[in-house]
């Protein structure tokens, strides 16, 4: 039914062509074909009944319009305001800790058991002073300004899945040290580190839905 | 006063519950869907097929019908839509709200309950 094709294609001229649009194309001719298979069984000629088949769908400007604004307007991404700076510090803070204490406790328990090299203490060292140092930092912004509000996507299962990745990079540049140094030196502290990058974005999920970090709206603040 | 056309207004705010009703008998597709509207409605109302396939993606977007493609024929393939589960259960609410909504209605406007 190429007249029924023409006039659905005419129909989208202009819209992008994405597979739902392609999809509500090929429903519509077969749904305009059933009807007119009808209505030329009810005894019309076939382009009496192509006309009226057609007339009867009526505007369809208003279908294809609602195929454009559901293409041009991005995926709603779900925003919070919150207390930057404070937010940060605590995440930082009880990601850092958790990781510290969990390289500490498998260092020592690397070194009591022999299964690490006991040198691995010096890059533990290393990880920790880097992990104060990131603490210090978050603290300082916090001072400077305590009650800073920042709008933050929500968005965290990307940024965990960044942080994976990075975390399998790190774990694997730990492995290659190990076997290029022919010593487990580098494995664990290092190992854990980048875990706790990971460990920050699922912090930061839980912490930014609690009430303590959610600041009013620069629309509710303004009113 | 019988024969001028029921105004489209009344009924487009319950589109969404005649979909779920016609498809809670028997998967259909769009086609039929209008075609039945118009028998059950003895011609008095035709839904066009843009404000159905609207309501048909709003509600697949709820999750209270699903689609499939049918075999290929003659004119392409058809699109066949299901009620799902949570449809039936949003039908059921419907038609309940629906008839609860009717005798208000009706009380209200025939001024019965100002009679009582």
């Amino acid at each position: 039914m190429e007249a029924i094709r023409y006039y659905v294609q005419g129909a989208f001229q202009g819209a992008k062509m994405t597979p739902e649009v392609l999809e509500q194309q090929e429903e519509l001719i077969a749904d305009l074909t059933a009807k007119v298979d009808d209505l030329v069984a009810q005894g019309k000629s076939q382009d009496e009944a192509l006309g009226v088949a057609i007339a009867s769908v009526g505007d369809l400007s208003t279908l294809v319009a609602e195929f454009e604004s559901a293409d041009e307007s991005p995926a709603a991404v779900p925003t919070a305001s919150v207390y930057a700076a404070r937010l940060d510090l605590h995440t930082i803070a009880i990601s850092a800790g958790i990781g510290a204490a969990v390289m500490t406790a498998s260092t020592a328990l690397g070194a009591w058991s022999g299964l690490i090299h006991p040198g691995a203490g010096f890059s533990l060292v290393a990880v920790l002073a880097i992990g104060i140092w990131w603490v210090r930092g978050a603290y300082l912004r916090y001072k400077e300004s305590p009650e800073t509000a920042e709008t933050r996507e929500l968005v965290y299962k990307a940024r965990f899945r960044h942080a994976l990745l990075v975390w399998a990079g790190v774990a694997l540049g730990a492995t290659a040290l190990n076997a290029m140094t022919g010593t487990d030196f580098w494995c664990w502290p290092i190992w854990v580190a980048g875990g706790t990058w990971a460990l920050t974005v699922k912090v930061e999920e839980r912490l930014a839905k609690s009430a303590e970090f959610q600041a009013p709206t620069q629309e509710a603040a303004g009113e | 006063m019988g024969d001028t056309p029921i105004s489209s207004d009344l009924i487009r705010g319950h589109i969404d519950t005649i979909v779920l009703g016609l498809l809670s008998a028997e998967d259909r597709y769009g086609y039929d869907i209008c075609k039945q509207v118009a028998l059950l409605s003895d011609n008095e109302y035709e839904l066009k097929e843009p404000t159905l396939y609207s309501a048909a993606r709003r509600l697949e977007g709820q999750g209270l019908i699903r689609s499939y493609w049918g075999e290929e024929s003659q004119g392409g393939r058809r699109k066949y839509y299901a009620i799902t589960s949570d449809g039936v259960q949003a039908y059921q609410q419907n038609l309940a709200d629906w008839k609860r909504a009717r005798r208000l209605i009706d009380r209200l406007v025939s001024g019965e309950a100002e009679k009582e």
